[in-house]
């Protein structure tokens, strides 16, 4: 899912005509007072992060002159919100509202189906809502395929009590091009929270919207660079270029994410970071779960399905062995239907060219594992290319199961950090 | 100089150095090629490897990309075909970083 800043969905959304705050774009305090004759006091000055909850966490501020926006500009610009950098503002004119609502339109896996909501209590979380007053959420299924009118728009609104004649024909109206935004931009989410109620009629006072992955490539005028889902912060440097190994290749897939980038998470908890692939997600994780309480921790997670090609295990071996803080690799793969000798060039491959020096004999203790299709193979390539002698690498094969991988690469890393004293 | 390349679906090239493979005796990289499971693009022509294919359709996909014909030859040719797959944005990532990997370290 590939989540845009506020500004951007907000610009999504005035292309389709739903009104927004004027605002303008800042990374730095010149730029700020460059643009504050275009805009009236008072100005929302807003972090532009993927973090939630971002008001509760500090990143928004209020400006009423020329000083305290200067001022707010320097408090915000290279802090951080929940873990995420601020690099740019978004400086709005602040609205007078005079009631905050929720809309959006969202993916429900449990109908397959777009579903629209809508919410006279906006400006929180929805889930918490719909914990709390179930009541005060309003849900309408989409039939894609039939779409979404302004008559559907105000049989849902219809329901709401409180909201008058006047209300009810503005919000259906944004409610369809809320749609148009969804369906054009292909969302998995589009999100007005709050949508405010002011006196000129109703506006977006934040945009949430996440485009569906497997559209990235076809939103080309998004500019969105292509990674895998990692929660609420922007994608890493790696992570944007593992995506493009399968961005126009769908020869099989490789998914990777760094769940702990600068292996602080590791390192604060007292644990060997550690480098992984799978074949397979579950075993992935039952890997995980194996090397966890042995002292270990996996700083990425890496799957591939679909049976790659070669190419794609040499890009993602690269890719998994440039994280820095690594102390060990593990490629453990599931009784797998995938050409595992394909997995197995696609390392050689890798590791030749990583430790010329040695015949891609690695530094760091290593454990592959091959169960499934051609796994003799696999296992036998690594012998005959000579990586199999090495010192810190296993090559197992089908008869491993993931705790015994994992106990064997606590072994080999104990001995290697014994013998050598670790990385220097 | 005669030489083979072209190129492949996912972004890169397949060069091969054909005066070199006059005077392998094993042919190791079309071996590979035809092998069940492999690509099959490779055919012997003149004594030397040429393409069953056009070169739009080899990188359409005809060619599978399972890396055989490279390490094969290698191991047992002439060491005469060098496959190139660039993922610029890893060298970008690389430039940026602070710290090495650890494979350029001592360990």
């Amino acid at each position: 899912m590939a989540r845009l800043l506020e500004y951007q969905g907000k610009a999504l959304f005035k292309r389709k005509g739903i009104p927004i705050p004027e605002g303008r774009l800042v990374q730095s305090v010149d730029e700020a007072m460059n643009v504050v004759d275009e805009l009236r006091f008072p100005v929302a000055v807003k972090a532009q992060v993927l973090s939630g909850r971002r008001g509760k966490a500090g990143g928004i501020l209020f400006a009423e002159d020329e000083d305290s926006l200067s001022q707010s500009v320097k408090d915000l610009l290279g802090k951080q919100i929940q873990g995420s950098p601020v690099e740019g503002l978004l400086i709005e004119e602040k609205a007078e509202i005079q009631k905050e609502l929720y809309m959006a339109v969202t993916a429900d896996p449990s109908t397959r189906q777009p579903v629209g909501i809508f919410s006279p209590k906006g400006g929180v979380d929805i889930e918490e809502t719909a914990e709390t007053e179930p009541a005060a959420v309003f849900t309408t299924p989409i039939d894609i395929l039939r779409g979404f009118y302004y008559y559907d728009a105000m049989d849902l609104l219809r329901q709401v009590e409180g909201l008058e004649s006047r209300e009810m024909l503005t919000l259906a109206n944004l409610f369809v091009r809320l749609y148009q935004v969804y369906r054009e931009y292909d969302c998995k989410l589009a999100e007005m929270n709050p949508l405010a109620l002011v006196e000129q009629g109703a506006m977006a006072l934040d945009a949430r919207v996440d485009i569906d992955d497997d559209a990235v490539s076809r939103q080309t005028t998004l500019d969105i660079d292509l990674a895998e889902e990692a929660g609420e912060r922007a994608a890493t440097l790696l992570e944007i270029a593992a995506a493009t190994i399968d961005e126009n290749d769908h020869r099989g897939t490789v998914h990777f994410v760094q769940i702990d980038p600068d292996a602080s998470c590791a390192r604060t908890t007292g644990k060997v970071p550690v480098g992984l692939d799978a074949v397979g997600a579950g075993t992935g994780l039952t890997i995980m779960d194996e090397l966890v309480p042995l002292g270990y921790y996996p700083i990425n997670f890496c799957d591939s399905s679909g049976n790659p090609v070669g190419s794609k295990f040499y890009r993602i071996t690269k890719v998994i062995m440039s994280q820095p803080q690594i102390e060990g690799y593990l490629f453990v793969s599931c009784v797998s239907s995938q050409q595992l000798d394909n997995a197995a060039r696609g390392l050689i491959k890798a590791f030749k060219e990583l430790y010329p020096r040695t015949g891609g004999r690695p530094n760091i203790p290593c454990v592959v594992v091959f169960r499934g299709g051609w796994d003799d193979v696999a296992v036998d390539l690594f012998r005959e290319h000579g990586i199999s002698d090495g010192r810190w690498i296993e090559v197992l094969g089908r008869d491993t199961t993931e705790k015994e991988s994992a106990e064997i690469f606590d072994a080999l890393y104990k001995e290697w950090k014994k013998e050598t004293g670790g990385l220097q | 100089m005669k030489v083979l390349e072209f190129e492949v679906r996912s972004g890169g090239t397949i060069r091969i150095d054909l005066e070199k493979c006059e005077s392998c005796e094993t042919k190791a990289c079309v071996k590979m090629c035809n092998t069940p499971g492999m690509g099959q693009i490779l055919e012997l022509k003149d004594d030397v490897p040429a393409l069953k294919y056009t070169l739009e359709e080899v990188k359409r996909g005809a060619c599978t990309e399972d890396l055989g014909c490279e390490l094969e030859c290698e191991l047992h040719g002439n060491k005469a075909l060098v496959i190139t797959l660039p993922l610029p944005e890893l060298d970008e990532y690389l430039e940026n970083l602070s710290e090495q990997p650890t494979y350029l370290r001592e360990g």
